[in-house]
């Protein structure tokens, strides 16, 4: 076994370590860093739950290896509140419209539905429906999810 | 997950072929859409793994003359918008989840070659040519050939050149979660108005992309080529060739977990009808559901 030395800034945070190859970036978030709000319940690319942003763009960390994230920015959904622990205006609407129940999947939605909403700050319902078609549900029934997803949206970028 | 005990990044394409050169039988990871599953289910016992990330000059694509070129490591999120290609773009944007097309790369997509890929199914329609280079430089096969007989153990997949559009192009698929699950069947319709010809492929229903020639010659034939229009009658008749091409396909899958045989080839049938109404003006009152 090879190990590998790789950096990966994790929610601004420079974190180092040595690592195997086969370790998937989900697998480095929750052990190496103890960053437990990143969720695995598939590990095989189907429900979302694992989902980060790896320079931006939403990824199933599951379905990564930690080496292929190295020298790039990752940002976790402990990464996503305010530094004093305000919430995100995604998180305020996901807790304000009932966009949770058990809660296993939030954080794949969350980080799903902010890079969503950052590259289209005005949705329509259509697409936050195939914004987040990677991503299941088991509690909710996806009413309160797009509740929270307009409630999000910032709306028309002004003239 | 078992196995993997080395991975090795190279930071160029030179330095590709050498890796793989020196580590004959290792995988190639792209984006890992495909490989990492395979890998947890112990479908493929990996070994050596050669990562295609760093590598910038695949990511590339552009135009020239009457090509286009798509590097192997460009990813589905990056073909969805692009406008010279409008029919790689929709086939792009119909492939799984946001997550996924950040990462799936069109070389992946070849690499598996898996008889329901999107972009597979697309690229046979496109009758795309396949670059591939190793130690002694690149060739180009056809997409048939290299479905058949894939590229050498020293060699990898590098882009994807396409002709420009001279026509409609569109993708269309039917699959339990659309976009998020594999079709179960899907069709990729090509209209060239120059040549006065199209091309379709049939995804999802045999061992490969099933092209129907019969029923891309009744077009060819039939349509009022100075308009680009297809009477209704004849989408119609475009519909059940195509379904009929998926039934006498060599190697076609029969009834399994996804969908009996029967409900694939008409769902062909009815998915050509609608990409002809899409793609040729007047084949439109061929499908009274989707006007």
């Amino acid at each position: 076994m090879t190990e590998i030395a790789i950096k990966i800034t994790v929610n601004g945070r420079p974190q180092e370590a040595v690592v195997e190859p086969r370790l998937t970036l989900a697998d480095f978030l929750r052990e190496n860093c103890r960053l437990t709000g990143t969720h695995l319940a598939c590990e095989h690319g189907v429900c979302g739950a694992c989902t980060v942003l790896v320079d931006g763009a939403a990824v199933r960390s599951c379905l990564m290896f930690a080496v292929q994230a190295a020298d790039r920015e990752v940002t976790t959904v402990e990464g996503i509140a305010a530094p004093d622990g305000t919430l995100s205006p995604v998180q305020a609407a996901f807790r304000d419209c009932h966009g949770l129940q058990c809660g296993f999947c939030t954080p794949g939605f969350i980080m799903s539905l902010t890079a969503l909403l950052r590259d289209n700050p005005d949705p329509t319902d259509e697409d936050i429906r195939v914004g987040l078609s990677g991503n299941l549900c088991r509690c909710t029934g996806y009413q309160g999810i797009l509740a929270a997803a307009r409630q999000a949206a910032p709306g028309p970028a002004e003239a | 997950m078992t196995g993997v005990a080395t991975m090795r990044r190279p930071r160029s394409l030179s330095e590709a072929i050498d890796t793989l050169a020196a580590s004959p039988g290792a995988d190639l990871l792209a984006g890992g859409t495909d490989l990492v599953p395979a890998l947890r289910t112990g479908a493929r016992p990996v070994r050596e793994m050669i990562s295609l990330r760093r590598i910038v000059e695949l990511r590339a694509r552009g135009a020239a003359g009457d090509w286009l070129t798509i590097g192997a490591c460009a990813t589905y999120a990056d073909l969805a918008g692009w406008s010279l290609a409008p029919g790689l773009a929709a086939t792009a944007r119909s492939v799984g989840s946001p997550q996924i097309r950040n990462t799936g790369t069109v070389g992946g997509a070849l690499g598996t070659a898996s008889p329901r890929g999107d972009l597979l199914t697309f690229l046979v329609a496109a009758d795309a040519g396949v670059v591939v280079t190793g130690p002694v430089g690149q060739r180009q096969l056809g997409i048939g050939r290299f479905l058949a007989d894939r590229h050498g153990p020293d060699e990898l997949v590098t882009a994807v050149k396409l002709a420009r559009p001279c026509g409609p192009q569109t993708y269309l698929k039917i699959g339990a979660r659309q976009t998020a699950s594999i079709p179960v069947a899907s069709c990729a319709l090509v209209v060239d108005r120059v040549r006065r010809l199209v091309r379709c492929a049939i995804g999802g229903v045999a061992s490969r992309p099933v092209r129907a020639l019969a029923a891309e010659d009744h077009v060819a034939e039939t349509a009022d080529w100075s308009t680009g229009a297809l009477p209704p009658d004849a989408a119609h008749r475009f519909g059940e060739l195509v379904a009929e091409a998926v039934t006498t396909a060599p190697d076609v899958a029969g009834d399994d977990v996804y969908a009996p045989a029967a409900y694939r080839s008409h769902a062909a049938g009815v998915l050509a009808r609608r990409a002809a109404a899409r793609c040729l003006a007047g084949a439109r009152g061929a499908d009274a559901r989707r006007p």
